[in-house]
C-alpha cells in the first residue's frame, strides 16, 4: 500500500513538474507569430490601440475635436 | 373605360415579355463565355489555365504566400487532411470500440468457461516469499496509475463527444475534456519514466528462452490443470513486458511529436503520428485489459505479487517453480523470504 501511495504521489508531483516545464517553454500565438507590421489576435493591443473608436483623427484637430472622437464608438459600414 | 384600361395593361405586359430577351441580347453578346465554357469561336479559353488538378501534379498540397512569420498559414488545400479526418471520424471509433469491447467480451467468456484459476494447497501454503520489492512495486504502480488516466483521457478524444457530451452537455464536457487533456499531456511524463524504470529493472528476467516455448506449447496452465515450468516471468508475462516496452516507446515517441508540434515533422507527419498513436493506444489498452484480468480476477493469489509484494510459496512454486528454486538456493536463511515464516532452503 505504501508503494502504491508513493507511486501516486510521485506521478502527481512529476506531472506538476512537467506542467511548469512545458508551460515555461510556450508562447502565445500572438507573440510567436507577430511582426512589427502584423498582430495576430490579442484584442486591445492591435495597431490602432485599445481606445480606437473608428473615427479619423486628423493632424490639425483641436482638443475639442479629439474629445469628440474619444466619445462613443461609431459603427462604420462595411462595403 | 375599365375594360379599356385592362386591355391596355395586358398589351403592355405582353410587349414587355416579348421584348425582354431582345433587350438583354447585346449584354449576352459581350460575354463570350457559354454554359459549357466554349466561347462563340468554338474554343475553350480556360482549357490551359491553372487548376486544382494541375497544381496537385506539382506538389501534394496547394499553398499561397503570407507575410507573417507563421508560414504554415499559407497552406490552402491539403488532401491528406481529408484522409486523416475520415480515419479520425469514421474508422477510429469503430476500431476502438470493437477492439476494447471485443476484449472485454472475450475475457468474460473465458471467465465463464475457465473460472478463476486456483492453486492447490500444499504444505508450503501459508508461507510467503517476496516476489517484488518496494521499488519494483512503486515503478509498476506509478506507470499503471498514469496508464489508466492516459487511457481514459485518450479514449475521451475518440468517444467523449459521442458518448459523454450528450449526457452531461457541452459546457460540462468542455471542462472535462480540458482537464482530461491536461492530465494526458502532463501524466505522460511519469508514465514514460515508469516504462524506462521497469525496462531497466526487469529486462534481464524477460529475455525469451526455450522454457518459454515449452510454456506456450503447454498452454501456460490456462488450458489444462497442471502448470508448466517457469522462471521469474513466464512467456505470457514476458509478452506483457515486451508489449509495454514496445508500445510504451512507440506511444512516447509519437506523443512527443505531437506535444512539440512542427519540431521534427510537419502537419502531415503529425497526422500520421496521431494515427499511429491512436491505433497503438487501443492495442495497448486491449492488451493491458487482459493483464489486469489475469492479475486480479483471473488468478487467485496473483494480485499479492504487486499488492503486498509477497506471494504464497505454494502459489510461487506452482507458477514459477524454477524461480523459487533459484531464490531458495541463494542462501540458507533466504533473504527473499519473510522473517515470520521462512521457507526452508532446498
Amino acid at each position: 500500500m505504501k508503494a502504491f501511495a508513493a507511486a501516486v504521489i510521485a506521478a502527481i508531483a512529476l506531472g506538476v513538474v512537467a506542467m511548469f516545464a512545458l508551460t515555461s517553454n510556450q508562447t502565445f500565438a500572438y507573440q510567436a507569430f507577430a511582426t512589427s507590421g502584423t498582430r495576430v489576435s490579442e484584442p486591445g493591443t492591435n495597431l490602432v490601440g485599445p481606445r480606437w473608436n473608428g473615427l479619423p483623427l486628423l493632424g490639425d484637430a483641436t482638443a475639442e475635436d479629439r474629445a469628440k472622437v474619444q466619445g462613443e464608438a461609431s459603427h462604420p459600414k462595411r462595403s | 373605360m375599365r375594360r379599356a384600361v385592362t386591355l391596355f395593361s395586358t398589351l403592355v405586359l405582353a410587349t414587355t415579355l416579348l421584348a425582354a430577351p431582345g433587350a438583354f441580347a447585346p449584354a449576352q453578346a459581350q460575354n463570350p463565355q457559354q454554359q459549357d465554357g466554349m466561347n462563340p469561336m468554338g474554343t475553350k479559353p480556360t482549357a490551359d489555365s491553372v487548376n486544382e488538378e494541375f497544381l496537385f501534379k506539382q506538389a501534394d498540397k496547394i499553398t499561397g504566400r503570407v507575410s507573417i512569420p507563421d508560414r504554415k498559414s499559407a497552406n490552402l488545400i491539403q488532401p491528406q487532411g481529408r484522409e486523416y479526418r475520415a480515419f479520425r471520424e469514421s474508422w477510429l471509433p469503430w476500431i476502438g470500440g470493437l477492439g476494447i469491447l471485443g476484449m472485454i467480451a472475450a475475457l468474460g467468456a473465458f471467465f465463464m468457461w475457465r473460472g478463476r484459476i486456483l492453486t492447490d494447497d500444499t504444505q508450503e501454503s501459508g508461507r510467503k516469499i517476496l516476489r517484488f520489492n518496494a521499488f519494483e512495486r512503486f515503478a509498476h504502480w506509478m506507470t499503471a496509475t498514469c496508464f489508466i488516466i492516459l487511457s481514459l483521457s485518450g479514449l475521451n478524444y475518440i468517444f467523449g463527444k459521442r458518448l459523454i457530451m450528450p449526457l452531461i452537455g457541452p459546457d460540462a464536457f468542455g471542462a472535462l475534456a480540458q482537464w482530461a487533456k491536461y492530465s494526458h499531456v502532463y501524466l505522460a511524463w511519469p508514465f514514460m519514466l515508469g516504462v524506462v524504470i521497469m525496462v531497466g529493472l526487469w529486462l534481464k528476467d524477460n529475455i525469451p528462452n526455450r522454457i518459454d516455448w515449452a510454456w506456450i506449447k503447454a498452454g501456460g496452465g490456462f488450458l489444462g490443470k497442471g502448470h508448466p515450468h517457469a522462471e521469474r516471468f513466464n512467456a505470457g508475462q514476458k509478452g506483457v513486458f515486451w508489449m509495454v516496452a514496445g508500445f510504451g516507446a512507440a506511444m512516447g515517441v509519437t506523443g512527443l511529436m505531437m506535444l512539440f508540434p512542427f519540431t521534427l515533422v510537419d502537419i502531415n507527419g503529425m497526422q500520421v503520428m496521431q494515427v499511429i498513436h491512436s491505433l497503438i493506444g487501443i492495442a495497448f489498452i486491449v492488451g493491458i485489459l487482459a493483464h489486469i484480468y489475469i492479475g486480479t480476477l483471473g488468478m487467485k493469489g496473483a494480485y499479492d505479487a504487486m499488492g503486498s509484494g509477497e506471494v504464497d510459496l505454494a502459489w510461487a512454486r506452482a507458477h514459477h517453480d524454477l524461480w523459487v528454486e533459484k531464490e531458495q538456493a541463494k542462501t540458507a536463511s533466504g533473504p527473499q523470504l519473510t522473517g515470520r515464516h521462512p521457507a526452508p532452503a532446498e
